[in-house]
This record gives C-alpha cells, sequence and structure tokens, in this order.
C-alpha cells in the first residue's frame, strides 16, 4: 500500500522544490533562503556526481574540483567570449570541456587504486589549479571571470534570481533522476562488482580499467554541468573553483551525507552549505565544527547521516 | 591450426620471483573435453601455473595457447571472453551481494557492462537461481555471500565459475577446508559437468584427483616430473618420493 504513494508525494515534494522562490514569496527571508537553496542544490549535483564514484565505483577521487571548475570556466568563458548566451550551448560547453578533461586524467588514473587514486586525482587536480591560476589571458588568473552573463533559454531570460533558481533545481532533479537510473541499471551493478573486487570482475571479463574510465567521464561531465550552474549563479569564477577546498567539501559532503545512497549527498551538501552559510554568522567556530563533524563521521559513521538515519528507522519499526 | 590442436597448450612457461622459479620451462598439452588435474607438493608453482593462464601474472618466458591461438599477451579480461573460468583457491566474490547476484554479475558479463538503461534482466536472475540450485545452494539465493557459510562459498564460487559458460575451467583446490561431506558433494559435483567442458585442476585430496583426473601432471619445484594418466603417475617412483609418499605417511 505505502508504495502507492511514493511517486505522487515525490512529484509534489520536486514541484514544491521548483517552485520554491514562488510560494515563499511573502517570506521576509525568502530571497536569502531561495539563494542558498541554490546553492545547495549546485552543490548536491556536484556531490552526486563525486558518489557514483566514492560510493558506486569504489574510486575515492580528491581532485573532483578539477570538472567543476573545468565546467564553471567553460560556461563562462562561452558566455564571454564565444558571443552565445543559449543555456543548450554554455551547458553543454561545459559539459563536453568537463567530460574531455576527465577522459584525459581519467586515462591517467583508472588502473591506480585506494590511496594511490585518491593522490594522483589530487595532483592531476593542482595542475590544472595551476594553469587555470596562470592562464591569464582565458581565465582571468587570479582575479577570475567576474560578471558573467546569465544564459537565455530560447527567449526566455534567465537572469532575474527567482528563474536561476528554477533552472538549477530543474537540473538537480534531472541529475537525481539520471543517477538513479544509472545506479539501478546493469551499470550501476558492475560498478558496485568493480568496488567490491576487481579481480574478480576481470576474470569474469570485464574490461575493468575503461568501465572504470566510463564512470570518471560520466561524473566529470555532470560536475561540470554543476561547474556551469555555479559560474551562472554567482555570476564569477575563480581558481577556487578548481581548487583542492572544492574538492575537499565535496568529499566532506558525500562522506558526512552516506556514500552510495543516493540522498546522501544531497543531504551532506544541505548540511555543509547550513554550517558555512548560516551557523558560521551564529557560531565563531562554526567551520572547525564541520571538520570536527567530518572526522567523527569517518570514525565512527561510515554510512554517514542515511546510515544513521536508516539503522534508526529499521530499530523504530522492530 | 587444426581441430586435432590441443586446447590448451603451454610451451616451456617460465616465472622467476627474486630467485625463485615457481615456474621453470614448463611444457604440456590438455586435448578438448579432458580433466586433467595438476598436483605436486606446496609451492611446486600450481596456483602460479594457473595465475599465468588467466593472465593475472605475466610469464618471463613461453607461451599460452588456446585453441591455437596465442593468447600470451592477453589481458585477464580478455582471456575471460575466449572462455577461460577460474575457481579460486581463496574465495573471490562480491561480499556485500547476495549470491544471486554474485552468479548474476558473471552471467551478464556476456551482455557487456554498457547497459546504462532499464534494470538488471531477471532471465538473469532465474539462470542464476538455476546455478545456484545446481551447486547446492537452493534457498541460499538472497543471502550475502560473507554471511554464507565457509563451504557454501565454495560452492558459490564454483557457479559463478560456470555461469561464465566456460571452454575451459580451472579448479584451484575446489575442496580445500571443506568437511567430507561437502568434498565428496563436489567432487561428484564436478564429475558430472558437461564431457565437452575441458577442466584443470589442482587439488591435494588424492581422492578426489583419481575421481575425477583423466590425466595427471606432476609439478616440482617449477618443472613437470611426470605426465600421463592417473595410473602411470601412481606407480611413477619419482613422484611417489616427492610427493605421494608423503601424503600416504601423513
Amino acid at each position: 500500500m505505502r508504495r502507492v504513494f511514493i511517486w505522487p508525494a515525490a512529484a509534489i515534494g520536486a514541484a514544491a522544490l521548483v517552485t520554491f522562490p514562488y510560494w515563499t514569496a511573502e517570506w521576509e527571508s525568502s530571497r536569502f533562503a531561495t539563494t542558498v537553496l541554490r546553492d545547495i542544490l549546485v552543490f548536491a549535483i556536484f556531490a552526486l556526481s563525486l558518489d557514483l564514484l566514492v560510493g558506486r565505483g569504489g574510486m575515492p577521487s580528491l581532485g573532483h574540483a578539477a570538472f567543476f571548475g573545468a565546467g564553471a570556466y567553460a560556461a563562462g568563458v562561452a558566455t564571454q567570449r564565444l558571443g552565445t548566451d543559449q543555456l543548450p550551448l554554455t551547458l553543454g560547453a561545459a559539459a563536453l570541456v568537463a567530460a574531455a578533461l576527465a577522459l584525459l586524467i581519467g586515462t591517467l588514473v583508472v588502473r591506480s587504486e585506494g590511496i594511490f587514486f585518491l593522490m594522483l586525482t589530487l595532483a592531476f587536480a593542482q595542475i590544472v589549479f595551476a594553469i587555470a591560476f596562470q592562464w591569464t589571458s582565458v581565465t582571468g588568473g587570479s582575479n577570475g571571470l567576474a560578471g558573467i552573463a546569465r544564459p537565455f533559454l530560447g527567449g526566455i531570460d534567465l537572469n532575474p534570481p527567482d528563474r536561476m533558481y528554477v533552472l538549477v533545481s530543474a537540473t538537480f532533479l534531472a541529475v537525481v533522476l539520471l543517477v538513479r537510473a544509472v545506479a539501478g541499471s546493469p551499470y550501476g551493478r558492475v560498478l558496485v562488482g568493480i568496488r567490491e573486487n576487481e579481480r574478480r570482475m576481470r576474470a569474469l571479463g570485464y574490461d575493468t580499467a575503461r568501465i572504470r574510465l566510463s564512470a570518471f567521464v560520466l561524473a566529470g561531465s555532470i560536475a561540470g554541468i554543476a561547474g556551469a550552474l555555479s559560474a551562472y549563479s554567482l555570476r564569477f569564477v575563480s581558481a577556487q573553483d578548481v581548487g583542492i577546498g572544492t574538492s575537499i567539501r565535496a568529499f566532506v559532503m558525500v562522506l558526512v551525507g552516506g556514500a552510495g545512497t543516493l540522498a546522501g549527498p544531497v543531504i551532506g551538501a544541505a548540511v555543509v552549505l547550513y554550517v558555512e552559510r548560516i551557523l558560521s554568522s551564529a557560531v565563531p567556530v562554526a567551520e572547525t565544527v564541520l571538520g570536527l563533524l567530518f572526522v567523527a563521521f569517518v570514525l565512527l559513521a561510515r554510512q554517514g547521516i542515511v546510515g544513521i538515519g536508516g539503522a534508526a528507522w529499521a530499530r523504530m519499526r522492530r | 591450426m587444426g581441430s586435432d590442436a590441443p586446447l590448451i597448450e603451454v610451451h616451456e612457461l617460465s616465472r622467476s620471483f627474486g630467485g625463485i622459479r615457481a615456474l621453470d620451462s614448463v611444457s604440456f598439452a590438455v586435448q578438448s573435453g579432458e580433466r586433467r588435474a595438476v598436483i605436486g607438493p606446496n609451492g611446486a608453482g600450481k596456483t602460479t601455473l594457473f595465475n599465468v593462464l588467466t593472465g593475472e601474472i605475466a610469464p618471463s618466458g613461453g607461451s599460452v595457447r588456446v585453441a591455437g591461438d596465442d593468447i600470451t599477451r592477453l589481458r585477464p579480461w580478455q582471456r575471460a571472453r575466449r572462455g577461460i573460468a577460474r575457481m579460486y583457491q581463496r574465495n573471490e566474490l562480491f561480499a556485500p551481494l547476495a549470491a544471486r547476484e554474485n552468479v548474476a554479475l558473471a552471467v551478464s558479463a556476456r551482455a557487456g557492462p554498457y547497459r546504462f538503461v532499464g534494470t538488471p534482466s531477471p532471465a538473469e536472475s532465474a539462470f542464476a537461481d538455476e546455478l545456484l540450485t545446481r551447486v547446492g545452494l537452493a534457498g541460499r539465493e538472497g543471502v550475502p555471500a560473507r554471511a554464507l557459510s565457509h563451504g557454501e562459498r565454495r560452492q558459490l564460487e564454483l557457479a559463478v565459475a560456470l555461469a561464465q559458460n566456460p571452454r575451459v575451467l580451472l579448479l584451484d583446490e575446489p575442496t580445500a577446508g571443506m568437511s567430507p561431506a561437502e568434498t565428496a558433494r563436489i567432487t561428484e559435483l564436478i564429475a558430472g559437468l558437461d564431457r565437452t567442458l575441458t577442466i584443470v585442476i589442482v587439488e591435494h585430496d588424492m581422492d578426489v584427483v583419481f575421481r575425477l583426473a583423466d590425466r595427471v601432471s606432476v609439478l616440482h619445484e617449477g618443472r613437470v616430473i611426470a605426465d600421463g594418466t592417473a595410473a602411470d603417475v601412481r606407480g611413477d617412483t619419482r613422484v611417489n618420493e616427492v610427493y605421494l609418499g608423503k601424503v600416504v605417511v601423513r
């Protein structure tokens, strides 16, 4: 019986999410809340893409910001230099540039595992950071790219904050559905097989290096879309978007929320941005709290918030 | 190559680890449909031989041919696609996945990994359940591999290898760590497999070896010291000296 209500409830929830700025218009802090929610959703997309690697494929990347940043720069450069403000073109360019970079880096890292994978992805992301920081003519160097114009979708100007929010939240929902479908597909099960026992997967006839590369490229292109949405939202791209700080934030989101789940990265993004944007203005040591929280989850609750919630739910039903 | 060519042809295969020659110019041939046992004391190079046959370890010299094709340079997954399956000595399973899912991953390898839409096919699950019943795991299909007993995991290990629908089945000590009753069960199970399937089996239990094998190769310090029918090998004095004699003493 209960299953019958899941889809209508999800549809209502999705509609409420996308129309958030409109039904909260009367609230005093509606604009602020919309902005925070928008940024949470941008990072939720980014964290969901990272979780394809960390949670599903067992590839702990500490360089995922390279693709986020590549997408952000690509979207910014596309609108500033290529003279196009059409969303499909700039967002498509962002996804393509990020995918191409992921193909390049992925080819070099997918044969390594565990801590070596972690260090290699970090090293390559640092190279991308150095390029972003020094290639001033394209990236603006340390100044970054400021004043990025928000795109058009056909004749619809996405510049108003409410519309920008709708773009982000609709893209977020699309990514959730995509990741859900991939995770539940035969391909998703193959990724889990590689995570659990790559040696056996090879012995079963799976070209595991290539499969891992395909996941790396898929995750990279979704991260690129998140980066482009960040560039549109903030109207600014800086080398920080490619930096290790951005990679670590996404990693923290995945682990705190719960790796290998659909809700985990989203909850993680909400927790991290809540601490950074809201708690930090009330509590002076909020960032330290975030660090301690992360350590606590790594040591005590590897399954993240979703894991804790699931265990509590199971106990209640018993 | 004609159809008379052996299915597996190992030619002067060598592999050293540091100063130790794990395989020292090993040559032998296995005919299609044959059941070959490889025996020898611990450290004789049996598992290294399997690792070289499946491509997990590169040989320092020599070649491996399957059905006339040189596969020495192929990667493990490419060899699996050519019909080589292996039952590992130490179970290599997908611990958190149900027994059914373990087998289904082997079944679905043929359909390819890049299926992004839809759910894993019910036909694959049904075939997996069939195989699990064959190896004696009926009723345990939904149990995660890590929750199975040691004997059950060995059975699952065999089901996964069989699910690949191989031409060549490499069995690395299939009865290791099993109770006598489980050993008898799995031995009869292997004995009852399709006679067109070529089997190479590494085993310490001589009852199992003589029950299953048409021919026996004896490895000692990385060399083949005897190669013949089960009866020949039993009568070989040198084999008795290095290996069988010790078993009797034990």
